[in-house]
C-alpha cells in the first residue's frame, strides 16, 4: 500500500471518527471519507463480547469486513469502542479457523480413539444424531445435555430450549453463564420475584456515588468506565469505591480502595446494614410500603456432590469436601451466626429447593442478626492486606458507611463475578439490595444497586429465553404446573410433554459424564473443558467414559480437543441474531459476510439435528430418574403420541416439521424478507424451505413475555434504523413502541399501578410464612408480599477451603482486559496475541521472594485437584496483597481451572472462581 | 497495518498543552481538535497491537486528559488459506486417551 494511499486512509479515518462523535467536518475532510468509503456498505451491529453491548458499525466490500467503527447513535457507547471491539472484523480470520466438520475415525468409521478425519455434514449430522438416540433410548431424556451459551443469540437458544425441552423432553440443557450470572438471577427472583435490573446505564450520569464490589469495570467493561471517569472529573460531588481482594485497575481512579479478605464481602455489607440501623438512616416510609425482613437457613453446605462424594474425589480433595459433610464453625461464623466456636453442623439444608427456603422475621429480630457485625468484628474477618493498618481499614469502612448512609447522596453499587463467583453468591447479592431498600435508594434514577453482566446476552438469551435446567422463557420454571401448562399451550405440545423433573446443571451435566449418567452431550459457543472448574476430572470424564460429545466451534479450543465430532460454527456478522444486555436493551444485527468453507450457524445445526429425529422416537413413554410429581407416574414421562395424533400431528413427522418449519411459520415468516435490506442468510437459504426461521422463532418468543412485565417489540421494529435497541418491558403507547428505563418506578415503567410510587410487582399475590431467626415457624401465620420486596439477613459464612500450613496461599481467578473469557477468539488475533502472550502468576514482592522467587520465573501452582505451571509477574496491572495470587483464566496453555475448586453457592449453582487455596513453588 | 481513530478529550482551557503532547507521541497525528469542548481526534498508527495498546495508555496519562477511547478501526485483510486440519486437533487426535498437552 502506497504511502498516498495510506495518507488519504488516515485523512478519512479522522473525518469518520470525528464525524462518529458529532465533530463539525470540512469540506476536503467529507470529500476524504466519500471517497475512501466508496463502495463500503455500512450496516449497524452489536459487540460480541461483554455485556455491556455496545453498539458497532460495520462496513463490509466484496463479502469482507473492511472497517469497524463505535455507532453514534448507540446511547450504550455514544461512537465509542474498546480495544476488544477493535478486534471484532479480525477474530473471524484466524488460520485455524474450522471450516469443516471433523469426526474421529479409524479405517473409515467413528472410534473414540480415532483420529480427526474431515467428514461431509450428512455423514457427522448422522453420525451425531445415531449416537444421541443410542443414549437416549439408554438413559432416557436425562442421559443427554447441551452446554448452551450467554453468547448464544436469541433465536439461538430459544431454538435449543425449545428442541430440548419440548421436543427431546429434557431439561439437561444449561449455559456458561451458569458460570457467570446464576447467583444474580437467583438473588433477583428471592428478592424481586422477577429477574434483572431496575436501573440502566444512565444511573451513571445521575449518580453522585459508584461503589464496584468486585467488579474490575476498568478492565471488563472499558466503555461504562469511560462513563464513570467522565462523570467523576465532571460532577464534583461524585466518588468511586472500588472493593475488590486485590488492588486492579479501577482502583486507579477511585477515591477509595478496600481490599478485603475472600469472603469478607458479606461481613461488610452486613456491617454497612448495622451502621444505617444504629445511624437511624433506615427509610421507613420506603421499607414499610415496599418491603419485608426475611432470612433462610444457615446449613446449605458449598455445592459438591451430594452423593457418593468419595467414590469420585481423592483423598485430598476429600479434606475439604467433608468440610461439607460435617462443617466445623470457625472463631469467626462463631461470632457471626450466633453459635459456639468448634461445633458441628451438619449441613441439612443441601438438596433441591431446601437452600433457597426463606421466611419472614420483624425488624428487631433483623437487628439483633446485624449486632455482631461491629467495626471491630468485621475489619478482624474482612481485612484483606495483612501490611494495611487496622485503624485505615476501619476508616475506609466508615467512610463507605457515611456514603451509603447520607440521605442527600445517590449511590450506584456495580458488581460482576466477585459477588456471583461465590460460595455465597446468592447471599451476598441480596444484600446488597438489603443495603439499598433499608436506604430506599433504589429503582430511580442514580440510585440502585445493578448486577452486571460478562456475556453479550447472558441476559438477553440464557436468562431472558431461560435456557437453564430449572427455567421456561419469562421467568418460568419447568417444576411448577402453571408455568408448563403456558409452555405447552405457546408451544402447541400435548398436555405433560414437558418434564417437571429439574435438569442437570452445568456442573452436574460434568458430574453426570464421571458417573456415566449423561452419555451425549453438545457444546454450543462456549469452551465447557476450560471454562469449568476442577478440570482434570471432566477431561477424564470426555475421553475415558463411553460417551459422545459434540463441539460446535469457530476454532479447536479444548473442548473441541476432547470432543468426538467438531462441528464448524459460523461467528456472530456471518449470521442474523439479537443480543440482550446488563441493561435489559435487546439490539440485532444482520448477517454480513457468508461463512468461510462450510461453516455453518448454531441455529442450522440445532435444526438440522431437528430433522433427523421423529416424535415417535420422544414422545413416547420415556423413564427420568428421579422424577417425582402430582400427575405423573414416578420415574416416568407418558406417552403424548396419542394426545399428539388428535392434535394432528403424525408419529413419523419430525421435529424440525413439528416444533420450527410448521405450516403457519412458513406461511407467516417467509424468507427473503424486507427488514435484509439486501443482506444473505446463509441458514434461510441452506434449509431451502422459504422460510425466515430467525424472525418466526423470534415473533414465536415474544408471545411468552408480553402482557406482563417482560413485553419485546415485533421482529421489524428492532431492525428500524432509528432503533439502536430497546429495554424492555417494551410496551406500545400511541402507536410507538415505547422502552422502559427505570422498572418498578411509577414515573417510567408501565406496570406500576399508578399512585404506587414505588411497585416491586414481581412478588404481586405471593406471600411468606412468618418465622424467628432460626426457623420458619409452624407455618400457620403468613405475609402477604405483593408489590414488595425482600430485606435479607445473610450472615458471614467462611470460605469452604482457606489457606492452611500445605496450601498456604489463596487464588483468585479472572480476565484480563485484552483477552476474552478462554480467548478462543481473541487469541487468534495475532496481534492481540502478541500483548498479553500467556498468562501469568500475580504475586506479591515479598510471597515471591520468600519462596526464592523473582519475576518471571516458572513456577507450578498446586492445589489438592491439580497443578499448572507459568510465570511469576510481581507488578504490572494488579496488585495482589500479600497471601493471595491472581492467575487470569483465557490461557489454554494455562489451565488454571485443573486447580479452582467445583464449589457452588447452593442456591445458584453457580461455581466460586475466586477462592481456593494453593501452594506455589519453582518449576 | 493497524491505522485506528480515537477520540481524546482534554480540558478546553488546556487543549492546546494536550495538542502538543500528543504530537510528540510516536504513531500518532492529530487531525482535528475543537477548542470549545476539548475534544482532539487523533489517527494511530501501530506495527502491532501491544504499541497501540500503549499508545492508548499513555494517551490517557497525558496531564489535563480527561478520557481517549478508540472510534473507528480499519481492517486491512490479506486472503486467507484454512487449514484443512487445524494443528492443535492434528495431536488431539494421535492415538488419542486424554491429549498430551491436556493431561495433567
Amino acid at each position: 500500500m502506497g504511502l498516498t494511499r495510506r495518507d488519504f486512509l488516515k485523512t478519512s479515518i479522522a473525518a469518520s471518527t470525528a464525524a462518529t462523535v458529532g465533530m463539525p467536518l470540512s469540506k476536503t475532510a467529507e470529500a476524504a471519507v466519500k471517497q475512501a468509503e466508496a463502495g463500503w456498505q455500512w450496516d449497524k451491529a452489536v459487540c460480541r463480547f461483554c455485556g455491556t453491548g455496545c453498539g458497532i458499525m460495520v462496513a463490509t466490500q466484496g463479502g469482507k469486513i473492511v472497517a469497524t467503527k463505535g455507532d453514534p447513535d448507540a446511547p450504550v457507547n455514544r461512537g465509542l469502542n474498546c480495544v476488544k471491539g477493535y478486534f471484532l472484523g479480525k477474530i473471524m480470520y484466524g488460520a485455524d479457523r474450522l471450516t469443516q466438520p471433523l469426526l474421529r475415525m479409524t479405517n473409515g468409521k467413528f472410534d473414540k480413539k480415532g483420529k480427526f478425519v474431515p467428514v461431509s455434514w450428512d455423514q457427522a449430522l448422522d453420525v451425531m444424531v445415531e449416537k444421541f438416540m443410542a443414549a437416549y433410548k439408554e438413559k432416557g431424556p436425562h442421559g443427554v445435555a447441551i452446554f448452551g451459551s450467554g453468547q448464544w443469540t436469541v433465536p439461538e437458544g430459544y431454538v435449543g430450549a425449545k428442541l430440548w425441552k419440548a421436543g427431546f423432553r429434557s431439561n439437561n440443557i444449561d449455559p456458561n453463564a451458569r458460570h457467570c450470572m446464576a447467583s444474580a438471577v437467583a438473588a433477583f427472583m428471592q428478592t424481586f420475584g422477577i429477574d434483572e435490573p431496575a436501573g440502566n446505564y444512565d444511573d451513571i450520569e445521575t449518580t453522585d456515588t459508584a461503589v464496584l464490589w468486585g467488579a474490575n469495570m476498568a478492565e471488563m467493561h472499558p466503555i461504562l468506565w469511560s462513563r464513570i471517569t467522565n462523570r467523576r472529573l465532571t460532577h464534583k460531588d461524585m466518588v468511586v469505591v472500588n472493593l475488590s481482594t486485590y488492588g486492579n485497575m479501577s482502583s486507579d481512579i477511585a477515591d477509595i480502595e478496600i481490599v478485603f479478605r475472600p469472603s469478607g464481602d458479606l461481613a461488610i455489607q452486613n456491617y454497612i446494614a448495622r451502621e444505617i440501623v444504629k445511624r437511624n438512616a433506615v427509610n421507613w416510609d420506603f421499607v414499610h410500603k415496599h418491603a419485608v425482613f426475611a432470612t433462610g437457613p444457615y446449613d446449605i453446605g458449598y455445592g459438591f456432590r451430594p452423593a457418593k462424594a468419595d467414590q469420585f474425589n481423592s483423598a485430598k480433595e476429600m479434606e475439604v469436601v467433608k468440610n461439607e459433610q460435617a462443617h466445623v464453625i470457625d472463631k469467626w461464623e462463631a461470632i457471626a451466626q450466633r453459635k459456639q466456636e468448634g461445633e458441628v453442623v451438619k449441613q441439612s439444608n443441601i438438596l433441591g429447593a431446601k437452600p433457597a427456603a426463606d421466611w419472614a422475621i420483624s425488624f428487631e429480630d433483623f437487628a439483633k442478626a446485624l449486632e455482631p457485625y461491629d467495626l471491630d468484628f468485621v475489619t478482624a474477618v474482612a481485612k484483606g492486606n495483612p501490611d494495611e493498618a487496622d485503624a485505615e481499614f476501619k476508616a475506609k469502612l466508615q467512610k463507605l458507611a457515611d456514603l451509603y448512609c447520607d440521605p442527600k447522596r445517590k449511590v450506584v453499587s456495580y458488581w460482576t463475578m466477585g459477588f456471583n463467583q461465590h460460595q455465597r453468591g446468592t447471599w451476598v447479592n441480596e444484600q446488597c439490595y438489603m443495603n439499598h431498600l433499608l436506604l430506599g435508594k433504589q429503582s430511580m434514577p442514580g440510585n440502585g444497586a445493578f448486577s452486571l453482566t460478562g456475556q453479550p446476552s447472558a441476559c438477553g438469551t440464557a436468562r431472558e429465553v431461560g435456557t437453564f435446567s430449572h427455567r421456561l422463557p419469562a421467568d418460568m420454571v419447568v417444576n411448577v404446573k402453571k408455568h408448563r401448562d403456558t409452555a405447552e399451550k405457546v408451544w402447541k405440545l400435548p398436555a405433560n410433554t414437558l418434564n417437571p423433573a429439574i435438569g442437570s446443571h452445568y456442573v452436574k451435566i460434568m458430574r453426570d459424564l464421571e458417573d456415566g449418567t449423561v452419555k451425549w452431550a453438545m457444546v454450543q459457543v462456549n469452551n465447557p473443558w476450560q471454562n469449568t472448574s476442577n478440570l482434570n476430572h471432566w477431561i477424564k470424564a470426555a475421553r475415558e467414559m463411553d460417551n459422545f460429545i459434540v463441539c460446535c466451534d469457530a476454532y479447536p479450543t479444548v473442548s473441541a480437543k476432547v470432543a468426538d465430532l467438531v462441528l464448524p460454527a459460523a461467528m456472530i456478522y456471518e449470521k442474523w441474531g439479537f443480543y440482550g444486555n446488563a441493561e435489559r436493551r435487546t439490539q440485532c444485527w444482520r448477517q454480513q459476510v457468508p461463512p468461510p468453507g462450510q461453516a455453518k450457524g448454531d441455529l442450522w445445526i440445532l435444526l438440522e439435528m431437528a430433522k433427523r429425529i421423529k416424535l415417535k422416537d420422544v414422545w413416547g413413554e420415556q423413564k427420568v430418574p428421579g422424577l417425582k410429581e402430582a400427575g405423573f407416574e414416578d420415574g416416568k414421562l407418558p406417552s403424548v403420541l396419542d394426545e399428539a395424533m388428535k392434535m394432528g400431528y403424525k408419529a413419523d413427522m419430525s421435529l424440525y416439521e413439528a416444533l420450527f418449519a410448521t405450516p403457519d411459520n412458513k406461511q407467516s415468516y417467509k424468507w427473503p424478507d424486507a427488514v435484509a435490506k439486501g443482506h444473505a442468510n446463509h441458514i434461510a437459504e441452506t434449509l431451502k424451505d422459504g422460510w425466515f426461521p430467525e424472525k418466526a422463532m423470534f415473533e414465536e418468543y415474544r408471545k411468552f413475555g408480553s402482557g406482563h412485565g417482560h413485553d419485546l417489540a415485533p421482529f421489524d421494529v428492532y431492525y428500524r434504523d432509528d432503533v439502536r435497541g430497546l429495554k424492555w418491558p417494551v410496551v406500545e403507547k400511541e402507536g410507538k413502541w415505547t422502552e422502559t428505563r427505570w422498572r418498578f418506578n411509577e414515573d417510567y415503567d408501565p406496570y406500576v399501578k399508578k399512585g404506587a410510587g414505588i411497585e416491586f410487582y414481581g412478588n404481586n399475590g405471593k406471600s411468606m410464612v412468618v418465622g424467628d431467626l432460626d426457623k420458619p415457624g409452624d407455618g400457620s401465620k403468613k405475609v402477604d408480599i405483593s408489590g414488595k420486596a425482600k430485606i435479607y439477613f445473610r450472615p458471614y459464612a467462611s470460605p469452604v477451603e482457606q489457606p492452611d500450613k500445605e496450601f498456604n496461599l489463596w487464588l483468585c481467578t479472572g480476565r484480563v482486559l485484552e483477552h476474552w473469557h478462554s480467548g478462543s477468539m481473541t487469541r487468534r488475533v495475532p496481534e492481540l496475541h502478541r500483548a498479553v502472550p500467556a498468562a501469568v502468576c500475580w504475586m506479591h514482592p515479598k510471597d515471591a521472594e520468600s519462596r526464592g522467587l523473582k519475576r518471571n520465573d516458572l513456577i507450578w501452582v498446586e492445589s489438592r485437584r491439580g497443578k499448572v505451571k507459568v510465570r511469576v509477574e510481581t507488578g504490572g496491572r494488579n496488585r495482589v496483597p500479600r497471601g493471595l495470587v491472581y492467575v487470569p483464566w483465557f490461557d489454554e496453555g494455562v489451565l488454571i481451572n485443573k486447580v479452582t475448586l467445583d464449589s457452588t453457592c447452593p442456591i445458584s449453582k453457580e461455581t466460586d472462581f475466586k477462592k481456593c487455596s494453593v501452594k506455589v513453588y519453582k518449576a | 497495518m493497524n491505522l485506528s481513530g480515537i477520540l481524546v478529550v482534554s480540558k478546553p482551557e488546556r487543549m492546546a498543552e494536550v495538542v502538543t503532547s500528543l504530537a510528540a507521541l510516536q504513531g500518532i497525528e492529530v487531525h482535528q481538535s475543537d477548542p470549545a469542548s476539548g475534544r482532539i481526534i487523533v489517527v494511530q498508527e501501530a506495527v502491532d497491537i501491544h504499541a497501540e495498546l500503549e499508545a492508548i495508555k499513555r494517551i490517557k496519562v497525558l496531564p489535563h486528559v480527561i478520557m481517549a477511547e478508540m472510534v473507528y478501526h480499519y481492517i486491512a485483510e490479506d486472503e486467507k488459506e484454512y487449514e484443512a486440519l487445524p494443528p492443535e486437533l492434528e495431536a488431539a487426535g494421535e492415538a488419542c486417551s486424554i491429549p498430551k498437552d491436556l493431561q495433567e
